[in-house]
């Protein structure tokens, strides 16, 4: 019994990141139709800032993570544009362009990276590193129930910003039909930058959280990309309600597997129940993408 | 106080496709200016022109002294113009009342819109019913119908209407034609596409005939001498 407490209440802990990784992506593909491959990137690149804020300025990352978010939504923000302008050219195959673009940052990410910052993993320390609570027979750590307040804290916040604002209104149209968006008078490139801006921004946040948890280095974006990936698949993708459901379910899985069957089993279950769902339920578990 | 949209040897098409090659032609505030032409003659190509949903590759567009050519689409809509494309474009995912609000999205006073709503929607007793049911649940005269009671929030000089009686049935084509008509009464110029002919002619004040990218035939419906006459105006002659 106490284990089963300790794996379910490590499974939610871990959906938490996952939902903090996915979730920008997913409204980005739901808003730009853009699969962006480089989310690993600024996962990796949000990592360095924080190591990076932690080393030369002594700030803590649960500090820093929201200078991170300001600082990434900028960037995103400057790059938005660019990237709708890839999404919506007018000649051939304009989904393939920007997946193929955002796959050409991504490689300049992961290569500045190793550039500047070799290939070193380096961990970012925190006050919450290493403490953790006793709650009867499970023991939680702090640093993961952080990761999770915050994911928690990421989805309450976008809600509120998608379904009570006038901005959120304007996303959700232009999620649905791009030129009807238009038509009523909305700034469809502008509310697409401001898109892209907050993905960008949520998934540095993710990549500060998950830099303190485990630790960075420049080849750490692809499996967080692949990670993304999968979670996006397991929501339907598009489906930002979906990622909710999905994260915590695939985090149940990888840490029930890992506890009862083997943690070397865990990826390959993880993998299965993507096959299934693939296969009885493409649209996602949810029934909610395209 | 009459305000007319003009557009002067406009060109242009979809990616590098020519499909309009120079037309002109103007609307007047307070009358329904109706477009006709067979699949491919260009006439939605013109209004999306109009809307900024294309950009016009030469030519002009003025909405009375005010110039058009070059805005973005979400600009035009400010200058008073507002396009219903074809099948009314309702988001499926919004309840009627979520569509009404974003027809009033180009406006800052929010509790003017609420207001503009309350006074639209008692014209639509069916849309009243179903104000917070998703709209693409409705059917397509339903639809429809949200379109133009979406298209009237922002108070609009002029209504652009891509085919409006697509995909409806005989009864309800009739019921549009009125709304139309009913525009014309509230001050709003409309320009309608059509291919329904029979039930727009009579709603029509000004005709325009287009057939491969260009002007075929501009005058009234009183110009038109008979159907034979119309249909070799449609098929291209002379």
């Amino acid at each position: 019994m106490d284990v089963l407490l300790q794996a379910l209440l490590n499974g939610i802990l871990i959906g938490g990141i996952l939902i903090c990784l996915t979730v920008g992506f997913q409204l980005t593909f739901g808003v730009l139709h853009v699969i962006d491959f480089a989310v690993g990137g600024w996962v990796m690149l949000g990592g360095y800032a924080a190591y990076w804020a932690s080393r030369l300025l002594g700030v803590d990352p649960f500090i820093s993570v929201f200078f991170v978010f300001v600082l990434f939504a900028g960037v995103g923000c400057a790059l938005g544009p660019l990237i709708y302008h890839v999404r919506t050219s007018r000649y051939a195959r304009p989904d393939l362009m920007a997946l193929a673009f955002t796959f050409g940052i991504f490689i300049m990410m992961r290569g500045g990276a190793l550039w500047l910052w070799s290939f070193d993993s380096r961990s970012v320390d925190s006050v919450l590193s290493g403490a953790s609570l006793s709650i009867g027979p499970v023991t939680v750590p702090l640093l993961r129930l952080s990761a999770f307040g915050m994911a928690l804290l990421l989805g309450l916040g976008l809600f509120v910003l998608l379904y009570r604002t006038r901005f959120g209104m304007a996303v959700r149209a232009v999620a649905q039909n791009r030129d009807h968006a238009g038509l009523m008078g909305v700034d469809v490139k502008r509310v697409s930058a401001y898109v892209y801006g907050i993905y960008t921004g949520i998934t540095a946040s993710a990549g500060v959280l998950l830099a303190t948890i485990y630790s960075v280095n420049p080849e750490v974006g692809v499996r967080y990309t692949l990670f993304a990936f999968f979670v996006a698949v397991l929501a339907g993708l598009g489906s930002v309600g979906g990622v909710l459901v999905a994260g915590l379910v695939l985090g149940l899985v990888e840490s029930l597997v890992g506890t009862y069957v083997g943690t070397r089993y865990s990826l390959l279950v993880v993998f299965a129940t993507l096959y299934l769902v693939l296969l009885i339920s493409p649209k996602g578990i949810l029934q909610r993408g395209i | 106080m009459s305000v007319e949209l003009r557009v002067t040897d406009l060109v242009t098409g979809y990616g590098k496709q020519e499909i309009v090659h120079g037309v002109s032609m103007s609307a007047r505030s307070e009358e329904v200016t109706c477009v006709f032409g067979p699949n491919g003659s260009g006439k939605s190509t013109v209004i999306k022109a109009i809307a900024g949903l294309l950009p016009a590759w030469s030519g002009q567009l003025h909405l009375g002294d005010t110039e058009l050519t070059g805005l973005a689409v979400h600009e035009v809509v400010r200058q008073g113009i507002v396009m219903m494309p074809q099948g009314g474009g309702v988001f499926p995912r919004f309840t009627v009342m979520e569509n009404l609000r974003m027809g009033g999205y180009s406006l800052r006073d929010t509790a003017w819109v609420e207001e503009r709503i309350e006074t639209l929607i008692d014209d639509y007793p069916s849309l009243q019913r179903r104000r917070h049911v998703a709209a693409g649940s409705l059917s397509g005269g339903e639809q429809m119908m949200v379109a133009i009671a979406r298209a009237l929030v922002p108070e609009p000089a002029f209504v652009l209407l891509d085919e409006p009686s697509a995909g409806l049935s005989p009864a309800l084509v009739g019921e549009t034609m009125t709304r139309v008509k009913g525009l014309r009464e509230r001050g709003i110029g409309v320009v309608m596409i059509e291919q329904n002919i029979r039930e727009a002619l009579p709603v029509a004040d000004r005709l325009y005939i287009l057939a491969g990218g260009y002007r075929k035939f501009a005058g009234t419906s009183a110009d038109i001498q008979d159907d034979r006459h119309l249909m070799s105006l449609y098929m291209g002659g002379d």
